[in-house]
């Protein structure tokens, strides 16, 4: 189809129905094709290429995923499946920093559109699921790089104190003295050893208990990720209470009526949890 | 939402680490059904050195929607006598309701709960209409709008 074209929006929206009918039976090349030829159409349109993300999404094309989402959100910033779609193109790929920070997009989006329109749908629940992920997929990416850069540091650290024994030695005289010598340094490396296992200790995956429990959900049971507090003052993950909220206006503790405009977000306890998921993000899955 | 195993796999992390007295895990196998055995612990002669079973059924939307929690009746395992259980381990209990239920109530509160109703009480005997109600009953036990007419058992 020729590129200059003027955009036929009905035909896009044509093709679109038939790229959603074939996502619906799981033919994800064949509602690739067809997003394809509507976005062919009607290039402008940001949620044809939010679609195609979704399909590619489904047959693991990440890059290609990664691509559709940026164009999408370039046509329209406020797009949170194409931050949704990125992020998990992104964390398949391993890039876990900038997964967590679209995941953060999304979620951010997602609650806005709830106060916006009122309607709690079922996507603030899987966007903390993933901003979870994120978090802990980061976590293990800044322990890997800061156990590769400590165990080059301590073989270099190592390297150094054997040379200058070794030059010491070479110097000193035959006898008591090298003897003493000897000793003094076959001491300071057995220190230094010690030094550097005693702090690897505190990153020992047996030195981690029990996550604090002000930290966690009373409904998921998971470390929180955007705490809101009801009036009795007990904060729960806002993704779980308005899960609640949608089967039963009630407060989980004393029954009493509790809305949605009830909830506060608790900025304290989102800032202690954000540090805490930082440090120890095994803390996703204990 | 499907986020009834991530929260059960929570729980029974929790379990496997401790449980009050008188309760204890029988199996807990997928995350649909499990069962636990609870005793009463003062000397409440209608239970007495007796064990009671309970079974927990869950649904994928759990601990939204509340467990379906019934007793058991096997050799060794009887449904305990209270006016507020049938004798086909169906549970009267607004707290296992629609209505009553909270998702802050987990497996382990429902235990101790179930606990102290046995504890409180000095009946001996079944609920009203037990007979017709075994007979009839073909509803599951959380669409059931039992009348908490009762509070002091």
């Amino acid at each position: 189809m020729a590129k200059d074209q003027p955009p036929d929006t009905d035909k896009a929206m044509e093709f679109k129905e038939k790229g959603n009918k074939c996502f619906e039976k799981q033919d994800y090349r064949g509602a690739e094709a067809y997003y394809t030829t509507a976005i062919n159409h009607d290039p402008k349109n940001p949620l044809l290429f939010t679609n195609r993300a979704m399909a590619l999404l489904k047959m693991s094309l990440w890059d290609q995923v990664i691509t559709d989402s940026l164009h999408a959100i370039s046509l329209l910033p406020t797009n949170m499946k194409a931050y949704y779609y990125l992020a998990q193109a992104q964390i398949a790929l391993h890039q876990s920093e900038s997964a967590l920070t679209h995941a953060l997009k999304a979620h951010r989006l997602c609650v806005q559109e709830i106060q916006k329109t009122g309607k709690i749908g079922a996507s603030l629940g899987v966007i903390t699921e993933l901003v979870l992920r994120c978090k802990k997929e980061d976590w293990e990416r800044r322990e890997k790089e800061r156990s590769r850069r400590r165990g080059g540091f301590r073989e270099e650290i190592m390297g150094l104190l054997e040379k200058e024994r070794d030059r010491v030695l070479a110097e000193a005289q035959e006898g008591g003295e090298r003897a003493d010598l000897k000793r003094e340094f076959e001491d300071k490396i057995e220190d230094l050893r010690e030094l550097f296992a005693s702090s690897d200790l505190a990153h020992d995956p047996r030195q981690r208990k029990s996550v604090p429990d002000y930290f966690v959900d009373d409904i998921t049971f998971a470390v929180m990720v955007d705490p809101v507090v009801t009036k009795t003052g007990n904060s729960y993950e806002r993704a779980s209470i308005m899960e609640h909220l949608k089967r039963s206006h009630t407060d989980p503790l004393t029954r009493e009526p509790l809305t949605m405009e009830d909830l506060r977000p608790n900025l304290a306890l989102r800032a202690a949890c954000e540090e805490y998921l930082h440090d120890n993000g095994w803390a996703v899955d204990w | 939402m499907a986020f009834a195993s991530k929260r059960l796999g929570k729980e029974l992390a929790k379990i496997h680490g401790s449980l009050p007295p008188g309760i204890t895990l029988v199996t807990a196998e997928g995350f649909q059904e499990w069962l636990l055995d609870i005793q009463v612990l003062d000397a409440n002669p209608i239970y007495m050195n007796k064990t009671f079973r309970l079974k927990f059924k869950f649904s994928p939307s759990y601990p939204i929607e509340p467990p379906e929690v019934t007793f058991l009746n096997t050799a060794d395992r009887p449904v305990p006598m209270h006016p507020h259980i049938y004798s086909n381990g169906i549970i009267c209990l607004d707290l296992l309701g629609q209505q009553g239920w909270s998702p802050v109530q987990n497996v382990e509160s429902i235990c101790m709960s179930l606990q102290s109703m046995l504890t409180g009480n000095t009946k001996n005997e079944r609920p009203e209409g037990d007979e017709q109600f075994v007979a009839s009953n073909r509803r599951r036990p959380r669409d059931i709008d039992f009348y908490y007419h009762d509070n002091t058992v």
